[in-house]
């Protein structure tokens, strides 16, 4: 854990790794890992991942309308995907009875957390689902995991039920995991910053000693 | 670093809003939690290169065209003091 959030290039073969629960609470205490609402109890962590919740806040795909021709096309220019989606989805908040997801629909959802991960770190993560609601057939995301060093906001999950039978969804769930990994060196947009960093800690220690 | 970006419009989540930033080529719309907007800038850490008077920077985001990386002008960008 030592060389977390430092400069430099690996050492010792100790790059690339998943972090442990120890390491995610000591990378939480030394904020290179936010995450708001803190957990508060143990009972998140699972000894390689933290588990995060459902946010009440729903984005449901519209049906299809016999007859309409919808065709989406990414690469085009000035193609906006977020007004893309806001024209075919309609917001939706879970309420108490909470939101019954049919089989082989697809909706947009978030966690309740707040999730940042500082620029300067040697951490990326992942968002994956959990065992439990796998076996139902609920998937989390699509294809698109990866949470960059200097993420910052809810996570958003793109949510399908592949199963056979509808699956309800109620806001404060467990919903996903977070994988933390470290990376092999600073990306490039943090190395300077921490450079920096480093270099007015070290003035500031310089001076405290004089 | 921060770079100055312009609300323009509501996200798909109540707290998500989508802003634009003005690259040299262009135009970059991405979305991004409003509470990570300060001062109509977002935090992007340091730019990654600089040609020509552009600096080449990376958002915190996927932009909707997707992509990551952007050349702007200097002006687009705010200093931070280090701490």
């Amino acid at each position: 854990m030592a060389r977390l959030g430092q400069t430099g290039h690996a050492q010792n073969g100790q790059c690339c790794v998943i972090l442990t629960d120890r390491e995610i609470q000591i990378a939480i205490r030394r904020g290179l890992i936010k995450i708001h609402p803190q957990p508060t109890s143990d009972i998140v962590f699972s000894s390689t991942a933290i588990d995060l919740t459902l946010d009440s806040n729903l984005r449901i795909f519209d049906p299809e309308v016999v007859g309409v021709e919808k065709i989406i096309d990414p690469s085009k220019k000035g193609f906006n995907s977020d007004l893309t989606v806001s024209e075919i989805t309609h917001a939706e908040n879970i309420r108490a009875t909470g939101y019954l997801l049919k089989p082989k629909i697809l909706i947009l959802a978030w966690t309740a957390e707040y999730v940042t991960l500082d620029i300067g770190t040697r951490i990326a993560a992942r968002v994956e689902g959990k065992s439990s609601l796998a076996r139902l057939g609920l998937g989390v995301h699509v294809t698109a995991p990866t949470i960059h060093a200097g993420f910052e906001g809810q996570i958003q999950l793109e949510m399908i039920n592949h199963g056979s039978v509808p699956i309800r969804l109620r806001t404060g769930m467990r919903i996903c995991q977070l994988i933390f990994e470290t990376t092999l060196g600073t990306p490039e947009r943090g190395y300077q910053g921490q450079f920096l960093d480093q270099t007015a800690k070290r003035k500031k220690q310089k001076s405290k000693a004089a | 670093m921060r770079i100055k970006v312009r609300k323009i419009g509501k996200g798909l989540h109540p707290n998500e809003v989508v802003v634009e930033v003005q690259t040299s080529d262009g135009i970059e719309r991405l979305v991004v939690d409003r509470r990570a907007i300060e001062a109509s800038s977002l935090s992007i850490g340091d730019p990654l290169r600089e040609e020509s008077g552009k600096l080449l920077v990376e958002l915190p985001r996927e932009t909707m065209s997707g992509a990551w990386r952007v050349w702007v002008k200097r002006g687009t960008l705010k200093t931070v003091n280090a701490a």
